[in-house]
């Protein structure tokens, strides 16, 4: 049966190349971290999300967000705008700095991989010269010496896998 | 309204609620029993829609495809009607709710709704993964974002905008308690809290101690609802599903506007209202959702029981417990029972079934009522739910 030895006919090449969207691919990760999608950062490249540039200009140390240039300002980072539906969103820079609306923190039940991070501080901030208050983690200070009202900047910082995310730091009493 | 069929709540019934040595399914299957011996009458070969209040039995007990689980669990063919309902902790409400407007339609004629969550595991690091997954998880549950961090953040600025103490939210922890400690079923049936205890226990997000805070809970629970016509069948006091109402405006934290007033919860109940003409005043008593003291006492304010910011008095003071004007959270709440996520707004409306048909024992028993209201939230109150309950009639 020398038809079932053969190796198997190759198509011929298509004349056109199909373009294909890039796969997303699995960033290297430190040995024993939590497997990925299971952590709870999202997923920053080009390949996985219409707002990579965020991520870029984080990376850069710009805090930037969408921006309707019908509906204003769009937080978090979006691909449509959720009251015209427009696509045309610009990208604009916004205040790295604001001041604590209120603060707690978590002493004890963390989640997967930020049990090391306990106790840790989160927060609302309202971001000076806008109407965004955004949660985030709180650092720079136990929790007992945090108080409302005090300034925050924005900081960026990089986790193990080279995936790039914000936090804030009490910058004042 | 006037074109829906009435509805009925005719009974059920729930498992303990707690840290329990039995899987999801196991659970259904406990709740199952509780149900068919409560009501002898319901055959299982009646039932045509099932209903299945689930958060997150993906990430609790690696299970997808649940609805036609828990029917096989219970014995449930249905030929009408299969669904999961997932609204996080407003799963169960969410069952009922639909099999109530399934109902109301003339879709189903006799609709169970099960409410189940298994989240005590091994480590309890994956289930707080869970809970922070409720939240916009890109965004904010990256940070950390669980309940009791938003929720003491909510307490902190009642604080500071009303001047809310420690201890006023220590009252409705030892109010809640203590009807547990009249519930077999409640996680904390057996467990005694006095206010100066519940003042010494360990913070768990400051401003909130382990006592302000709901637990993980295993647990299920089940009710009927049927068309009026089966109602007399099964029981000789139906309840009526007479509103119901459901508001949600945000879901990323930065949305939240004022933590202190929830708006949204103001606009569910007034649409619950609205079709009987009744106000919150009229209630006799009220299942409000107390994952955390402060929920409670800020949803006395949404509701129109007191004026804003005056819910921490409200509580010290009486008036939400047996004998004041609103007798609140008589089953034990979620402080007392624990926080099955999609079991609790079933077991808040069997409370209100046997409230109705003077079932409960009488140190939580309301006397006589007419009207009952069921309140869920759920992630960080961006969503309420609201079920308005009324007897004869």
């Amino acid at each position: 049966m020398a038809d079932d030895a053969s190796p198997p006919t190759r198509r011929p090449a298509a004349s056109v190349e199909v373009a294909r969207p890039p796969k997303p691919e699995e960033p290297k990760r430190k040995p024993g971290a939590t497997p990925f999608l299971l952590d709870f950062y999202p997923l920053e490249d080009e390949r996985s999300t219409r707002v990579s540039r965020f991520f870029d200009s984080l990376r850069e140390g710009r805090f930037t967000t969408t921006r309707c240039p019908k509906d204003g300002l769009l937080w978090p980072p979006r691909a449509v705008c959720p009251e015209c539906h427009t696509e045309a969103l610009e990208w604009t820079e916004l205040p790295g700095r604001g001041h604590l609306y209120a603060f707690s923190a978590v002493l004890a039940g963390a989640p997967l991989g930020m049990e090391a991070d306990l106790p840790f501080v989160v927060g609302l901030v309202d971001l000076e010269g806008t109407t965004l208050r955004l949660f985030g983690r709180i650092v720079g200070r136990p929790w007992n010496e945090c108080r409302i009202g005090a300034p925050v900047r924005v900081e960026p910082y990089t986790i193990d896998d080279g995936r790039v995310f914000f936090r804030f730091r009490v910058d004042g009493p | 309204m006037t074109s829906l069929r009435r509805v009925a709540l005719v009974g059920g019934g729930a498992t303990r609620f707690g840290v329990r040595a039995a899987t999801w399914a196991e659970l259904v299957q406990e709740a199952g029993a509780a149900l068919y011996r409560a009501l002898p009458e319901l055959a299982e070969v009646e039932v045509d829609s099932l209903f299945v209040g689930a958060a997150e039995p993906e990430r609790f007990a690696f299970q997808s495809h649940v609805a036609p689980l828990a029917a096989e669990q219970l014995g449930i063919r249905p030929r009408r009607i299969l669904q999961r309902t997932e609204l996080a902790c407003a799963s169960g409400q969410s069952a009922i709710r639909s099999a109530y407007a399934a109902i109301a339609s003339g879709l189903s004629d006799i609709a169970v709704a099960v409410g189940v969550e298994k989240m005590n595991l091994p480590s309890m690091a994956e289930a707080n993964t869970a809970m922070a997954c409720v939240m916009d998880r890109a965004w904010d549950g990256v940070h950390g974002a669980t309940a009791p961090p938003f929720f003491a953040m909510v307490a902190q600025r009642h604080m500071l905008e009303h001047g809310t103490t420690e201890e006023q939210l220590a009252a409705v922890s030892e109010k809640n308690h203590r009807f547990a400690n009249t519930n077999p079923t409640a996680q904390f049936y057996e467990k005694r809290f006095d206010r100066e205890k519940l003042l010494r226990l360990p913070l768990v997000a400051p401003p909130l101690r382990l006592g302000d805070c709901s637990s993980m809970t295993d647990g299920a629970a089940a009710v009927v609802l049927v068309a009026e016509e089966h109602a007399r069948r099964f029981t000789r006091t139906p309840v009526w599903v007479r509103g119901t109402g459901q508001y949600s405006d945000f879901h990323n934290l930065a949305h939240a506007g004022s933590l202190t007033e929830w708006r949204g919860l103001t606009i569910a109940a007034q649409e619950a209202f609205r079709g009987a003409h009744i106000g919150p005043k009229d209630l006799d008593l009220a299942e409000l959702h107390d994952c955390f003291t402060i929920s409670e006492i800020v949803e006395y304010e949404a509701l129109g029981l007191c004026a804003p910011g005056e819910g921490g008095r409200y509580a010290a003071e009486g008036r939400s417990d047996l004998g004041g004007e609103v007798v609140v959270n008589p089953r034990g709440g979620l402080l007392g029972c624990g926080h099955p996520l999609g079991a609790t707004g079933i077991a808040q409306a069997l409370e209100v079934y046997q409230q109705f048909a003077g079932l409960v024992p009488s140190a939580r028993q309301v006397p006589s009522p007419t009207w009952a209201l069921v309140h869920n939230l759920s992630g960080s109150a961006n969503v309420h739910s609201v079920m308005l309950y009324g007897g004869a009639a």
